[in-house]
């Protein structure tokens, strides 16, 4: 509990806490949908929004919130209007991103240490403004999840009936993909842009495996969700390791516990 | 004395519906009345579907007008008057984590708003559904572990648990046994007579229905309306609308 004493680890657990519970509960209605490419997607154009921050010493987390906000509403729109396949969008979302961000990088050339914390995260880069913009963010996409968490439950079961009975479900899927937007721009600092997909889609798969409702299930997610950052950011404090890296690893091993026990 | 008026359910005039420049529907009209057992019969791809996807407003109408409850559709508002069970319900991916009390449920989500708890009209909606479709026992089991017929039935009793005043019902019996089918054609009969429910029934199994039904909507690109049932399904004619030598089975299910 040593390493609680310090402003740095506080923070670290704080946004850690904030982003496992948010990341778990959307990542549930991605999974359910099919489309858990979505937050690794996301990710990588973030990662567009960090690299153009830090070449024009703007803020790299409000960059990447915008980067990756803009991202999911044209990807709900390609999927939606046009109808195009929705992992061709992502796909192509993906690695188009991917290579923006290398082009910037490459031309800037003197942000390489910065830009590993970002890819990775870091527990030692979490700043007290870091926090403030997680918490206000952070509440928002929580509060609309909350609101509209039967809906999106709906939908992800049956998005035709949940349309035929008067769900305005273009409305919600535009706002879904742009809370998971957000949270996965917040995430960044802790877990990396490379690794915050495994904390939306592990956990509520590792919770599927159990056999239960839709709310246990839920419930359940955000248990290991909750669990792996406590581990894995401990772990990163205790053997120097990339706070993303070490979270990603419990949520593997709770995952492959998940599949032993519930072999069917 | 004024009139006593009655609103059609549905009513649709003159409409037209293209899928990427071919047409797949043309001129079509008709009324659906209170009460009625409507079935919706035609060969595959002839728009039986996409005539039902336009009704429920999941399609948007080339030309034409649909008025749902004497309201233009572009202004309507309550859905939850019209229950649906789409093609193919009963095929549910089988780890979706849902229990058969959560799917029923939804069926009082619009009714509920977004800001509603689950309120004792509607746990009270909730179980009369599942009481009625008989899967009250199930309540606790996920829908993926049911049978084929347990979650049609299931289906059902979401789309009833809004207290719908038509049911739209769209072949809905893919990988439902032969038992299971027998109970729901004996179930959409009651629902019609006892609860005054009024159905709209996409089928291809028209013989099975043919003593229930009020009125034959015979849907091939353009639409063919019989008030005479047992008239339609004669075997010379079944041929004539199909195109190809057809043989009416009529059977106790």
């Amino acid at each position: 509990m040593e390493m609680l004493n310090y402003p740095f680890m506080q923070r670290a657990f704080i946004a850690g806490l904030m982003i496992a519970v948010l990341a778990s509960l959307s990542g549930s209605f991605i999974v359910l949908r099919r489309y858990s490419l979505l937050s690794e997607t996301l990710a990588h154009v973030s990662l567009v929004g960090v690299s153009v921050g830090l070449l024009f010493g703007m803020s790299p987390l409000w960059m990447a919130v915008i980067a990756s906000l803009v991202a999911s509403w044209l990807i709900e729109y390609l999927r939606s209007v046009y109808g195009m396949y929705s992992d061709s969008v992502l796909a192509i979302f993906l690695s188009g991103s991917l290579a923006l961000a290398i082009v910037i990088v490459s031309l800037a050339g003197s942000f390489n240490a910065s830009l590993f914390s970002y890819l990775f995260g870091s527990i030692l880069s979490v700043s007290v403004e870091d926090l403030w913009v997680m918490g206000i963010f952070g509440s928002l996409a929580m509060a609309l999840l909350l609101v509209f968490f039967k809906e999106l439950y709906f939908i992800a079961f049956d998005e035709d009936v949940a349309r035929a009975g008067g769900i305005r479900v273009t409305m919600l899927n535009f706002m879904l993909v742009s809370v998971i937007a957000i949270i996965i721009a917040l995430s960044i600092r802790v877990v990396g842009t490379l690794l915050i997909g495994a904390l939306m889609v592990i956990p509520p798969v590792a919770a599927i495996r159990f056999g239960m409702g839709f709310y246990p299930t839920t419930l359940l997610s955000m248990a290991i969700a909750l669990i792996s950052v406590v581990i894995g950011l401990s772990a990163s404090y205790l053997f120097s390791l990339p706070s993303g890296a070490a979270i990603v690893l419990c949520l593997l091993l709770i995952f492959i516990i998940a599949l032993v026990v519930n072999r069917r | 004395m004024p009139l006593k008026f009655s609103p059609s359910l549905f009513e649709v005039n003159n409409l037209n519906f293209e899928r990427q420049g071919s047409l797949v529907l043309k001129g079509v009209s008709f009324r659906i009345l209170p009460g009625e057992y409507c079935a919706i019969i035609g060969p595959n791809g002839g728009g039986k579907t996409t005539l039902v996807r336009l009704l429920l407003g999941l399609e948007k109408p080339t030309s034409g007008e649909i008025s749902l409850f004497g309201t233009s559709q572009k202004r309507f508002h309550d859905w939850n008057r019209i229950g649906y069970v789409p093609q193919r319900s009963a095929l549910v991916d089988s780890t979706f984590p849902a229990t058969v009390r959560e799917v029923v449920g939804m069926g009082r989500y619009a009714r509920r708003g977004i800001f509603g708890f689950e309120s004792a009209e509607d746990k009270t909606a909730i179980l009369e559904a599942m009481e009625l479709m008989g899967v009250s026992d199930l309540s606790d089991r996920l829908i993926g572990n049911l049978s084929g017929g347990q979650r049609q039935r299931v289906m059902i009793a979401r789309a009833l648990a809004s207290n719908p005043e038509v049911l739209i019902v769209d072949e809905p019996n893919t990988g439902v046994d032969v038992e299971s089918q027998h109970r729901f054609y004996t179930l959409l009969r009651t629902l019609n007579r006892t609860k005054k429910l009024s159905i709209l029934f996409i089928t291809h199994d028209i013989g099975v229905i043919a003593e229930d039904i009020t009125r034959v909507l015979f849907v091939n690109q353009t639409l063919l309306v019989s008030q005479n049932p047992a008239e339609m399904i004669r075997c010379d004619e079944m041929s004539r609308l199909y195109g190809v030598p057809a043989h009416v089975v009529c059977h106790n299910h």
